[in-house]
C-alpha cells in the first residue's frame, strides 16, 4: 500500500517538486555569485567587516524561499485532492485514514527537506568558501527559522485546505500567519537560537492539526 | 445476512430535515436501486453509508460495521462509484492501474484492462484529457478489478450516453452473475434501473417505500382516459399521482380498475374510455413521486 500511496503523491509533486527544486538551486547560486562579485569588486575587509562585525547577512535573498516552496508543495498535493472532494477516493482506500495521510505527509515532507538540505548546503560551502567557519555553521542556526517557517508553510496549508468549515479555516489561517510571522520577525545571526527548542514542539502540534482537518473533512461529507 | 442496514437514521443539513426516522436493509446477494427526485438526499445516504458524513443520530451497518468508522478490511469489500464518476485526473491509465494494484490484494489487472482497452486509448492517456464517458470506462475498471463483494454505484448514468450506459449495465449484469455480490445503485436514468434492479427504494421527503421490482411493477398501474378540460384532483388514498397532456389523463394507482372507476365517478370525474395501460418502471416513479 506504502508505494502505491507514494506514487501517488510523486506524480502530483513531481514537476512542482523539480521547479521549487531548480528555483532554490538559482537563488542559492545567485548568492554565491553575488558574494563572489563583492570579494572581487570591494576589499575583503568590508565584506568582513559588513558581515561579522555589521551582522549583515549575505545570504537574505533565501529568507522567504522556503515558505514559498512549503507552500507550494502542499498546494500542489492537495488542491487536486479537494477539487470535486477527491480525497474521498484515497478515504475508501483498505488503509486508515492516519496512515493514509501520514504517507501523504511524509511524500511532502521528504521532497522538502530535500530541498532545505539543497540549500544549506550550498549556502554553508559558500560562506565556508570566503569567511571563518564560524560564520559558515552560525548560517545553520540562522536559517533554521526560515526553514521552520516553510514547515509550518507546508503543514498549515494542507490544514488549512483540507478544513471544510470556513469560520474555522480563517481561524487556522490566522494562527498559521502569526506563527509564520514570528519567524520571520528578527535579523542577524542566529537571533532565534535560545527558542528554537520550544519552537521544534511546533511541529508535532502542525502535524496533528493537519489530521484533525482530515477527520473533520470525512465527517462533514457532502 | 444483510449488505447494508439503517436503522432509526435521522439526518439534519443546515437545519432542514433531511431523513427523520429511516430503516431499511439490503439482502447480500441483491440488486436495490436508490430511487428518489434531485434533491431527495440519495447522495447524502451514499455519503453516509461510506462513512463520509455523520447522521445526526441512528445506525448504518455496512458489511456488518458501522458505517462510520468502516475498518480498512471492511472497505477491501466494497466498490464505490462517486457521482461525477470522480478519478484522480493526474494519473494516466497505466498509472491508475499501477496505483489501484497495489492498495487491493485482490486486484485482477486483465479485468481492467478488458474494460479500459475497449475505448483504444493508449495507457499514457491522461485521465483529465478523457471524456465523463472514457472517464467512467476507467472508474468501471477500477472498481470491478477490486473484484468486491459490496458495489456502491452513485448516479452511474450521470453524463453518459447511450452505449456507456449500456455497457455499465452489461458489466453490472456479469458481475451480478458471479453470485453473492451486492449492488447499490442510484441512478437518475430510471428506464437503466428496470433492466437491472430486484429491489428498490423510493425516497420522497424523508419517507421511504422498500419494494420488490416485480411486486411494485404487478401491483402498481398505469390507467389512461380522456377528459375535456383542466382535471381537478388531488393525490389520496386510491389516486398516487397523475399527469394531464391535453385531454389524456395519466393516472397511477395501487388499486384495480374497478375501484378507480369508483373513486373517480365518486369525485365526479368521468373517466371516458378508461383502461389499465402497460406501465414503465419511469412511468411508476413519476406516478409515484411526482413530477418536481
Amino acid at each position: 500500500m506504502l508505494p502505491s500511496l507514494l506514487l501517488k503523491e510523486w506524480l502530483k509533486l513531481k514537476r512542482y517538486f523539480a521547479a521549487a527544486l531548480l528555483l532554490n538551486f538559482g537563488i542559492c547560486l545567485k548568492i554565491f555569485f553575488d558574494i563572489r562579485q563583492q570579494m572581487h569588486s570591494e576589499h575583503a575587509e568590508m565584506v568582513w567587516y559588513q558581515a561579522i562585525h555589521i551582522h549583515t547577512v549575505l545570504y537574505q535573498d533565501i529568507r522567504y524561499l522556503p515558505l514559498i516552496t512549503g507552500l507550494v508543495l502542499a498546494a500542489a498535493q492537495f488542491v487536486p485532492e479537494m477539487l470535486g472532494r477527491r480525497l474521498r477516493l484515497s478515504l475508501h482506500l483498505p488503509a486508515s485514514r492516519g496512515f493514509m495521510l501520514f504517507s501523504c505527509l511524509l511524500s511532502g515532507l521528504l521532497l522538502y527537506l530535500l530541498i532545505c538540505v539543497q540549500d544549506t548546503i550550498i549556502i554553508y560551502l559558500t560562506l565556508q568558501n570566503y569567511f571563518p567557519v564560524e560564520v559558515a555553521n552560525s548560517s545553520l542556526p540562522t536559517m533554521l527559522p526560515w526553514l521552520l517557517a516553510g514547515l509550518l508553510g507546508y503543514l498549515g496549508g494542507v490544514t488549512v485546505l483540507l478544513e471544510t468549515h470556513w469560520p474555522r479555516r480563517i481561524f487556522l489561517l490566522l494562527i498559521f500567519s502569526v506563527l509564520i510571522t514570528m519567524l520571520f520577525s528578527g535579523n542577524g545571526y542566529g537571533w532565534f537560537t535560545p527558542a528554537i527548542p520550544y519552537l521544534l514542539l511546533l511541529f508535532p502540534m502542525a502535524f496533528c492539526s493537519v489530521f484533525e482537518s482530515a477527520r473533520r473533512f470525512q465527517e462533514r461529507g457532502v | 445476512m444483510n449488505a447494508i442496514e439503517v436503522h432509526n437514521l435521522r439526518h439534519q443539513y443546515n437545519r432542514r430535515t433531511i431523513y427523520e426516522d429511516l430503516n431499511f436493509s439490503i439482502p447480500e446477494g441483491t440488486i436495490c436501486g436508490l430511487l428518489g427526485k434531485n434533491g431527495q438526499g440519495k447522495t447524502t445516504l451514499v455519503n453516509i453509508l461510506m462513512g463520509f458524513l455523520k447522521p445526526t443520530s441512528g445506525k448504518c451497518l455496512v458489511l456488518g460495521e458501522d458505517s462510520h468508522d468502516l475498518p480498512p478490511a471492511t472497505r477491501n469489500r466494497i466498490g464505490l462509484l462517486h457521482e461525477g464518476h470522480l478519478a484522480y485526473e493526474f494519473m494516466n491509465i497505466a498509472q491508475t492501474e499501477k496505483f489501484y494494484r497495489g492498495c487491493y490484494p485482490n486486484w485482477e489487472a486483465e479485468i481492467f484492462y478488458d474494460l479500459v482497452e475497449k475505448m483504444g486509448l493508449p495507457h499514457d492517456h491522461k485521465v483529465a484529457n478523457m471524456s465523463c464517458g472514457q472517464r467512467s470506462q476507467v472508474v468501471l475498471g477500477v472498481i470491478m478489478a477490486q473484484n468486491p463483494d459490496l458495489l456502491i454505484l452513485d448516479d452511474y448514468s450521470m453524463g453518459l450516453d447511450a452505449g456507456y450506459r449500456r455497457l455499465f449495465l452489461d458489466v453490472l449484469h456479469d458481475f451480478a452473475a458471479l453470485g453473492g455480490k451486492t449492488i447499490f445503485v442510484t441512478s437518475h436514468i430510471i428506464q437503466d434501473l428496470e433492466q437491472l434492479v430486484d429491489t428498490m427504494i423510493f425516497i420522497d421527503q424523508g419517507e421511504i417505500m422498500q419494494t420488490g421490482l416485480d411486486d411494485f411493477m404487478n401491483s402498481f398501474h398505469k390507467y389512461v382516459f380522456h377528459n375535456g378540460g383542466e382535471l381537478d384532483l388531488s393525490t389520496d388514498d386510491v389516486v398516487k399521482g397523475f399527469e394531464q397532456r391535453g385531454e389524456l389523463v395519466s393516472l397511477y394507482s395501487f388499486a384495480d380498475e374497478e375501484k378507480v372507476k369508483q373513486h373517480l365517478t365518486t369525485l365526479g370525474i368521468h373517466a371516458k374510455e378508461l383502461q389499465k395501460v402497460e406501465m414503465t418502471l419511469e412511468d411508476g416513479f413519476i406516478g409515484l413521486m411526482g413530477k418536481y
